[in-house]
């Protein structure tokens, strides 16, 4: 027998106790889990896709406070293409809309013919004609979703657009989107000749240059205008940063509430054990001791609920991103650096819980604590 | 036949003179800031392989001098020390309580989460040795009690007089030179009670260990070799003062 047994047997004392805790503690993990992992995945699949398309810049304007930025005019694009490092320039206008009975899904506007579209491989049908208005193309998510297939009608705002053909991409939130050309989009939502991205696509051999430049006449003919790579575009998407922030505070209030658990259940057993205690001093052991069992108690529970919280918000994740809300829109992260995160934050919980009880049990005086009751 | 972890101390018959082990001086023991008077005074000494019964009526303040000899409490006013050291004087009691003092308790105190042999082992922990030879020496221990057969069992598989040779047991863990038995045999009927004081008068003859037992019941006291009464938290009755021994 080592410490380490003392230790273990008294969690198996009250086993439904135990398992309660355990649930408590489980579902505050995978909260963090879930969301963590829901967060990482957002932005992942907006990297993706500006990864697929091939972008080197995208010049948004900064000012803009709302979901997605705001427009401006589209002219810019051609300014940027006249660089010398510049190989394609493509404006794109996206926005969340609900298209008929379906949930929000987002809608692109690309401009028609352009780079952008060299990513994406026809399932079905064919792409939209050009200068032919009120025709769009469906990722087959979206496609899945609305249950619409090639030739069918789809109801956007006021007007109803034929589906030219179905699409699939390598980046999962477009396989979930309606793309139609530029034109038509800038119509649907009363922005003509605007629009809230310009994509940039820079020559091979002088990518860098190329970005140095053209940040170089945003900050002297452009202000307020911003130039990211596809990186920083992802991680300053404001949706990402929202995702990322919920994350955060769900994951403080799950240690908080689960800290507060975990103390409960420790010192309520502490209190039980006050006699027992007392017996353990008696016959020898030292206060800290006494201490590091208690810790030790704490934080075998809170790894133990940390482990329960994985897997229940591996399993949540996976049946979130099957519902009709989040399918094809976004996909979660899941590694080891995320179960590290989570272990880590049930390890913490258990130190911060059991911090006091194991004090308290410290601070016992052995004769008192063999005349309790 | 009781086994013992260490034979530092001679049986009490082959030593050249006794020897004092505990000092009590003036020990005075106050609770409910000086409300309750416990202990009103105490002088006490123990020698070494000594077996002293503590008598007297309830609340006259046996249990808490057995409490102040094991260094579980501090005396209010007064003195005590152990083998010529003030307790005062120690700052690590709980290693001294491990490695000198065994305590046996009426109820027995075993944790019930643990089997007998792991309670065995429970105050090895604070001494060292290996896993294997803490387990080793818990066995023989149990052995020695007779409970070879119970090793796995947990307390509350176990009979009263069962627990008791395990609590037995445990005491003699870390080879202590000091016994501490309140009220041993008075949670037992009267063929366990008669088993646990011949393990515990056992232990003294084999090992010289020297054994303070609070009790009621003047059998047992009989079988100790001097008897203290108290009386209103003094002592009242001295049985060294007849010169008689074990």
């Amino acid at each position: 027998m080592t410490f380490w047994t003392v230790a273990w047997k008294n969690l198996l004392r009250r086993p439904t106790r135990t398992i309660l805790t355990l649930c408590g503690i489980g579902v505050g993990i995978a909260a963090v889990v879930a969301l963590t992992s829901l967060a990482r995945g957002f932005e992942r699949v907006w990297r993706n896709a500006y990864e697929a398309r091939g972008t080197d810049l995208v010049i948004t304007k900064a000012t803009s406070r709302s979901p997605l930025p705001a427009p401006f005019d589209a002219a810019l694009g051609a300014e940027f293409a006249a660089f010398p490092e510049v190989e394609g320039a493509a404006g794109l206008m996206s926005d969340l809309m609900g298209i008929e009975e379906s949930p929000t899904m987002l809608v692109f506007g690309w401009d028609y013919p352009g780079f952008l579209w060299d990513h994406l491989k026809l399932q079905q049908g064919a792409w939209p004609q050009r200068g032919v208005p009120k025709q769009l193309v469906l990722g087959f998510l979206a496609a899945e979703t609305l249950g619409k297939k090639v030739g069918d009608t789809v109801q956007i705002e006021f007007d109803s657009f034929q589906v030219t053909g179905i699409f699939e991409s390598p980046a999962l939130v477009e396989n979930g989107s309606v793309i139609m050309p530029l034109p038509e989009m800038q119509r649907v939502t009363e922005r003509l000749g605007q629009v809230n991205f310009l994509n940039l696509r820079m020559r091979p051999n002088l990518r860098a240059q190329g970005m140095a430049a053209v940040r170089a006449r945003l900050k002297e003919k452009y202000r307020g205008f911003n130039a990211m790579d596809a990186g920083e575009v992802a991680s300053r998407n404001t949706g990402v940063e929202v995702a990322r922030g919920m994350s955060w505070a769900t994951s403080w209030i799950a240690l908080v509430v689960g800290a507060f658990g975990v103390a409960n259940t420790v010192l309520m057993s502490v209190f039980e054990r006050t006699r027992e205690i007392g017996i353990l001093l008696a016959i020898g052991w030292k206060p800290r001791r006494v201490m590091a069992m208690v810790l030790i108690e704490s934080m075998a529970l809170s790894l133990l609920g940390g482990v329960c919280g994985i897997v229940i918000g591996l399993v949540a994740v996976r049946l979130l991103e099957r519902t009709e809300m989040l399918r094809g829109k976004l996909e979660a992260d899941i590694g080891l650096g995320l179960f590290g995160m989570a272990l880590g934050v049930s390890l913490a919980l258990g130190v911060a819980g059991g911090l006091y009880p194991a004090w308290r049990a410290s601070r016992l005086q052995p004769g008192e604590a063999l005349r309790a009751d | 036949m009781v086994e013992h972890a260490s034979a530092r101390t001679q049986p009490s018959g082959e030593t050249s003179g006794p020897k004092t082990l505990v000092t009590v001086r003036g020990v005075e023991r106050e609770f409910d800031g000086g409300q309750v008077r416990a202990l009103r005074g105490v002088d006490l000494d123990i020698e070494e392989g000594e077996t002293l019964a503590v008598m007297g009526p309830s609340g006259c303040g046996k249990s808490t001098l057995l409490q102040i000899l094991g260094a579980l409490e501090r005396p209010t006013r007064g003195e005590v020390c152990f083998g010529g050291q003030a307790l005062s004087g120690i700052r690590d009691l709980s290693g001294f309580r491990a490695r000198e003092i065994g305590f046996i308790f009426q109820s027995f105190h075993l944790i019930p989460t643990l089997t007998a042999l792991e309670n065995v082992q429970v105050p090895m922990l604070e001494c060292g040795g290996t896993c294997k030879s803490r387990r080793k020496r818990a066995e023989g221990l149990l052995a020695s009690v007779g409970l070879e057969g119970r090793l796995n069992h947990r307390p509350s598989h176990l009979s009263g007089g069962e627990r008791q040779r395990v609590a037995v047991a445990r005491s003699l863990a870390n080879g202590p030179r000091l016994l501490l038995a309140d009220e041993p045999t008075g949670n037992l009927d009267s063929a366990n009670a008669v088993r646990i004081m011949d393990l515990l008068l056992e232990a003294h003859r084999r090992h010289g260990t020297a054994l303070v037992l609070v009790t009621h019941d003047p059998l047992v006291a009989n079988q100790a070799g001097r008897t203290v009464r108290m009386l209103d938290g003094q002592v009242d009755f001295d049985s060294r003062l007849e010169g008689r021994r074990l």
